[in-house]
């Protein structure tokens, strides 16, 4: 009886172990966020084990040109041209890899329709450095968003 | 034991519906009008302006193109003479440039880039080879043709940019570059005291994605000697994103038709220049001898997207000569200052014919 005490004991700070795996931490992602230029909001959610950051919100939702809600107008594949820019997922992909960071993902720029390979960074609870690069990370800018919370 | 199971049971289930749920949750339509009224947890997210505005041709991280000059005539005064002008030269060296043509090699990473600091370092290289027809006077083994013809002009360099956005909407931009200019080798490189010093500093705005502007003062080389010149940086997109300036007067000066995102044409002129240490003529003991090039080329570029950051650019223009001039300068390897109105006379006052060139280029574009 005692050994199989010790048994489950052991196996229930496993448990407790892996229930705080990297997974988890990860989920510190989650949640609304502002790039450091304003002009979008940002929702990250988790799908699966990965995360994706979708437009929820924008500055200048309408094209001044066309009147209309903004669509992908730049993005390479001609198909993709006419989605609409709210709800548009531009992060893609990212797994937590522990150390406050998410690799493994791409980031999208509507502006130029370029994907970019990603690595995000928590600096804190509700900073993130957000650096888009191209192969070699020395090959990228990074930017600064902000958490935002939801006014009840 | 009961105890155990059921911690059991919450923790492996807390697992397994925690990720069933978050599926779940992209499926569902979203009501995007939630997201209008947010707050910060941590205070503002202070933004700075962009060194870019819309459409702007893309930045290059490394750069690889070969540059050619069609056939023009060149005529050297003899040294020694001093002429006065250019008008009165008596040519002393004559010669056809059958072609001009070399390779040009630019790599520009960035140290630290980030929203509120931009820290890039590069360098580049550019190589002339002369190819003269073999109507060359004289046919002396010092002459300034025959040197050009046996190693061409190279220029090796440094450079630093440093770009600092001090608010939303304005920012500082600085440039110093060091290049090693001559009728070098790789394997008889010249002395580093020759090296040429270029710098620029802007102060200037971003009222928005669509336009920048800024002022400031160049100490450069572009127009062959060294020169300060008031400097005007003005990038700007027409509210239909087809139209476009990308302006650094006087350094260059381009109009801009966007396609798409991935394609464009400029159309405008650029300033280029460099001052060349000469070895191989025999001199008095304490001068140099160094040739003052400035050409202004007036062209058409047409660049697009390859594959992905991989960018193709074709040149095709018209090289006007401003000055090929020569100077005597100190052999400690410093240089003076002439201007536009500095009375000091040339070493050799030369002319080039205007020559049609093209330029094709492979490059690696900057996110």
């Amino acid at each position: 009886m005692k050994t199989t005490a010790k048994l489950f004991s052991v196996l229930f700070f496993l448990i407790l172990i892996f229930s705080f795996t990297p997974d988890d931490d990860g989920d510190r992602l989650v949640g609304v966020w502002a790039p450091s230029n304003g002009k979008a909001r940002i929702k990250v959610e988790k799908i699966g084990n990965k995360y994706y950051g979708k437009i929820v919100w924008l500055r200048e939702p309408i094209d001044p040109v066309t009147q209309i809600p903004k669509v992908d107008k730049n993005n390479p594949d001609a198909s993709m041209q006419n989605v609409p820019l709210k709800g548009y997922r531009l992060l893609k992909d990212f797994i937590y890899s522990g150390k406050n960071e998410w690799t493994e993902g791409t980031i999208y720029d509507p502006e130029n329709g370029s994907t970019y390979s990603c690595l995000i960074t928590m600096k804190d609870n509700n900073t993130l450095d957000i650096r888009g690069y191209i192969g070699l990370k020395a090959l990228g800018r990074t930017d600064v968003w902000k958490r935002l919370e939801i006014k009840k | 034991m009961k105890r155990f199971t059921l911690l059991l049971f919450l923790f492996v289930g807390n697992q397994l519906f925690s990720q069933t749920d978050s599926t779940k949750k992209v499926e569902e339509e979203e009501d995007y009008s939630i997201y209008e009224n947010v707050t910060s947890t941590d205070g503002q997210n202070k933004t700075f302006c962009n060194p870019k505005i819309f459409d702007l041709s893309p930045s290059r991280f490394i750069s690889i193109a070969w540059d050619q000059q069609m056939p023009y005539d060149m005529e050297l005064s003899q040294l020694f003479s001093y002429p006065k002008d250019s008008t009165n030269i008596v040519p002393y060296e004559k010669a056809n440039a059958n072609s001009t043509s070399g390779l040009r090699l630019f790599a520009n990473i960035p140290v630290i880039s980030s929203n509120k600091f931009l820290w890039q370092l590069g360098l580049n290289y550019w190589n002339m080879k002369y190819v003269f027809s073999e109507k060359i006077t004289p046919t002396l083994d010092t002459s300034l043709i025959q040197q050009l013809q046996k190693n061409g002009l190279t220029t090796m360099g440094l450079h630093s940019t440093v770009y600092k956005p001090l608010n939303d909407k304005q920012f500082i931009l600085m440039q110093v570059s060091a290049d090693l200019s001559g009728n070098y080798t790789f394997s008889n490189i010249q002395p580093l005291k020759f090296t040429r010093y270029s710098a620029s500093i802007l102060w200037g705005k971003r009222p928005n994605d669509r336009k920048q502007w800024a002022i400031g003062l160049s100490r450069t080389y572009r127009v062959g000697e060294l020169n300060f010149l008031p400097i005007i940086l003005y990038n700007w997109t027409a509210p239909n994103r087809k139209w476009g300036t990308e302006i650094l007067f006087p350094a260059r000066v381009h109009v801009r038709k966007n396609f798409n995102a991935r394609s464009l044409v400029m159309a405008g002129y650029e300033l280029e220049g460099q001052s060349y240490r000469i070895g191989g003529i025999p001199l008095s003991v304490d001068k140099e001898l160094e040739i003052r090039r400035g050409e202004l080329r007036l062209r058409l570029e047409y660049q697009r997207q390859i594959w992905g950051f991989i960018w193709g650019t074709i040149q095709v223009g018209y090289r006007h000569n401003y000055s090929f001039n020569a100077d005597y300068t100190q052999i400690g390897g410093s240089d003076f200052f002439r201007g536009f109105v500095g009375k000091q006379e040339y070493a050799m006052i030369n002319k080039l014919g205007g020559a049609p060139y093209f330029n094709v280029g492979i490059h690696l574009v900057s996110p």
